[in-house]
């Protein structure tokens, strides 16, 4: 299932390229409004200035007539500026007449790179605590380990809703409070690979060599430990991808411009009965993503983790 | 046995003291705190000063924590500045429906994670068990919030079974009415906690019944029944024990966002209210109940190991 995981992420990453972004999509916020999925409109340019995005538009005689906004409007020949454009909204629009189509592909975008960003960062810290309690005496591994406990009993997300409180929310902070909170999971995982294989006979024999404490990190611990830790960072990844959507749904993730699938969600709750669209959609784009990162994942290497919901 | 269990709450202690420490560190070191040059700004120098003294600003910072940490020992949590009320209380307020809420919503993984992940490991049926996996792998990858938003869409709006929100109705009710509230953002933060214990269930299941001792208790004339539960599901036990401890960790920051999606008045919604008014006794209070929530998680966990196979005690030296 690895090319699952890697098609949804790949394109996820460049999605927001294939998708051109329609050219007036901010030009007629009022009459784009909540239009429901697989809504045909037209984009009418006026003499006037500005375009009107009009539904189930018809010729008359001398001029055009649709639905706008929940009435009836009428344009004649004089004050259009051109012949009115085609338009498929496949996913609707949101409250303020964008398409969800294009909001969901930067959302999606947004989420891998941020929890991309905070792994590494999380990947970065483990991998030097860990290794460094795995190879240091043993006064020097138990305050490592013991540091590491404590932030593994840190309630992550009341610690980034305290950082966000005292240092306002920012796309930053998000990934800084991930990389600050995840890291220790990670270097338990370093720490006690390191010990099983310190003891190996390549190990060994590169230890007599000289190897220093860094290259043999490098090039002989952190080859042979992988495709362990590439698992636990997956997971972590998919975790981060629904706490940035949790913390973006409380109004504390990234603030705007960023697009982020929480705060689309967010932004449809107020009309689920009217515009389930807008909610829909973000909260599928954030369960596929997950998804497909936890079908890299074989059933054996599963087990080892507990679920967790963000 | 009761050595593990001194041993881990020694632990479990230094861990919580821990977390306090660095959320009290966190408060403390960061800039423009409540009672500082600028938010005092425009009162009379002696009313300021007056106001610092009784909030105890004036103070360096060795004393404040040292006095906080005192404070902890007697049970007093100081008083929250935006509610004006003692945090003890608030705390002793919100927790009750948290624990209300995220006690039965763990009682819920457990036995439906459990119960499906047993009988899609035992049944023979391949269309059965792949249905089970594909839902519950779907449901697991869900966000909280989004199932919440969900169910309240099915069940509030296009069937008008179950109340939006709240915990009781306004006109009171009675337990019934208590019951009713609770079963949305209950569902909403069980439902996909269980269905990533139920993978994990029949995962681990599949891989028993394959081993030895459950061949050897076929062999003996059990029924495949007994073997099931009696045998196999009993040697997975001991992991699912560990795993829900470790669930804790989602399950507190799971509360914070249902808990606000639903308005329940529970220690998520507290926290939450807490830090956008940057109230700062009530922050740290809500961190370190979070805190020992999670500690609390490991240290169950630990005694249910022991007591599913006594060699847990024994080989966590």
């Amino acid at each position: 299932m690895k090319p699952l995981a890697a098609i949804v992420l790949g394109l996820a990453l460049v999605g927001p390229f294939l998708v051109p972004r329609h050219a007036a999509d901010d030009d007629d916020p009022a009459g784009a409004r909540y239009l429901a999925p697989l809504t045909q409109a037209h984009v009418v340019p006026l003499r006037a200035g500005g375009n009107r995005v009009v539904t189930s538009l018809a010729r008359t005689s001398g001029g055009w007539t649709g639905q706008r906004a929940g009435s009836e409007v009428s344009f004649r020949d004089e004050e259009v500026a051109g012949a009115p454009v085609p338009r498929v909204y496949l996913l609707g629009t949101d409250g303020l007449g964008r398409d969800l189509l294009d909001r969901m592909l930067r959302g999606a975008r947004h989420s891998v790179l941020i929890a991309g960003a905070g792994v590494a960062v999380a990947l970065f810290i483990g991998i030097l605590v860990g290794a460094a309690a795995g190879l240091s005496r043993p006064a020097v591994e138990a305050l490592l380990m013991r540091s590491t406990d404590v932030l593994l009993a840190t309630p992550r997300f009341l610690v980034y809703l305290l950082c966000a409180a005292l240092f306002g929310p920012s796309t930053l902070l998000v990934i800084v409070v991930v990389g600050l909170t995840t890291w220790p999971s990670l270097a338990r995982l370093v720490r006690a690979s390191t010990r099983s294989l310190r003891s190996q006979e390549g190990i060994l024999a590169a230890r007599a060599a000289g190897c220093s404490p860094p290259r043999l990190v490098m090039r002989h611990l952190l080859p042979a430990m992988t495709p362990v830790v590439a698992v636990t960072a997956a997971l972590r990844f998919s975790d981060t991808i629904r706490l940035e959507a949790a913390l973006s749904f409380l109004g504390v993730g990234s603030p705007p411009p960023a697009v982020s699938l929480g705060a689309i969600v967010a932004s449809g709750r107020g009309v689920l009965a009217d515009a389930w669209w807008v909610a829909a959609w973000p909260g599928l784009t954030i369960a596929v993503l997950v998804l497909a990162v936890r079908s890299a994942v074989s059933r054996p290497e599963r087990l080892a983790e507990p679920p967790s919901v963000a | 046995m009761s050595r593990l269990l001194a041993r881990r709450l020694a632990a479990a202690i230094l861990v919580a003291w821990g977390v306090a420490t660095l959320a009290f560190v966190l408060v403390q070191a960061v800039p423009g705190r409540a009672f500082d040059e600028l938010a005092l700004q425009g009162l009379p120098p002696q009313a300021a000063e007056r106001l610092r003294v009784l909030f105890g600003a004036d103070r360096p910072f060795a004393v404040r924590y040292i006095d906080w940490l005192l404070g902890l020992l007697r049970g007093d949590l100081g008083f929250s500045l935006q509610l004006r009320r003692p945090v003890g209380a608030l705390v002793a307020e919100a927790l009750g429906n948290t624990i209300a809420l995220t006690g039965l919503a763990l009682a819920v993984q457990v036995v439906l994670g459990v119960l499906v992940g047993t009988l899609a490991a035992v049944t023979r049926s391949r269309w059965l068990d792949l249905a089970a996996g594909g839902v519950a792998a779907l449901v697991y990858s869900f966000p909280s919030f989004w199932m919440g938003l969900l169910l309240v869409a099915v069940f509030s709006l296009a069937l008008p079974w179950l109340p939006v929100s709240q915990m009781r109705s306004i006109d009171g009710g009675g337990m019934g009415d208590l019951l009713r509230h609770l079963i949305l953002p209950c569902a909403a933060l069980a439902l996909p906690l269980a269905a990533g214990t139920s993978l994990y269930v029949r995962d681990e299941m599949r891989v028993a019944l394959a081993r030895p001792f459950v061949a050897a208790a076929r062999a003996r004339g059990a029924g495949e029944g007994r073997v099931a539960v009696a045998h196999a599901l009993r040697s997975v036990l001991l992991p699912v024990a560990q795993l829900v401890g470790l669930s804790i960790q989602g399950v507190v920051a799971g509360s914070v966002v249902i808990e606000v999606l639903f308005a329940w008045p529970g220690m998520g919604r507290l926290a939450y209210d807490a830090l956008l008014a940057r109230d700062e006794p009530l922050v740290l209070a809500c961190v370190l109940v979070g805190a020992v929530a999670v500690v609390v998680g490991g240290l169950l966990a630990d005694v249910a190991s022991a007591l599913c196979d006594p060699r847990f005690a024994v080989e966590q030296r």
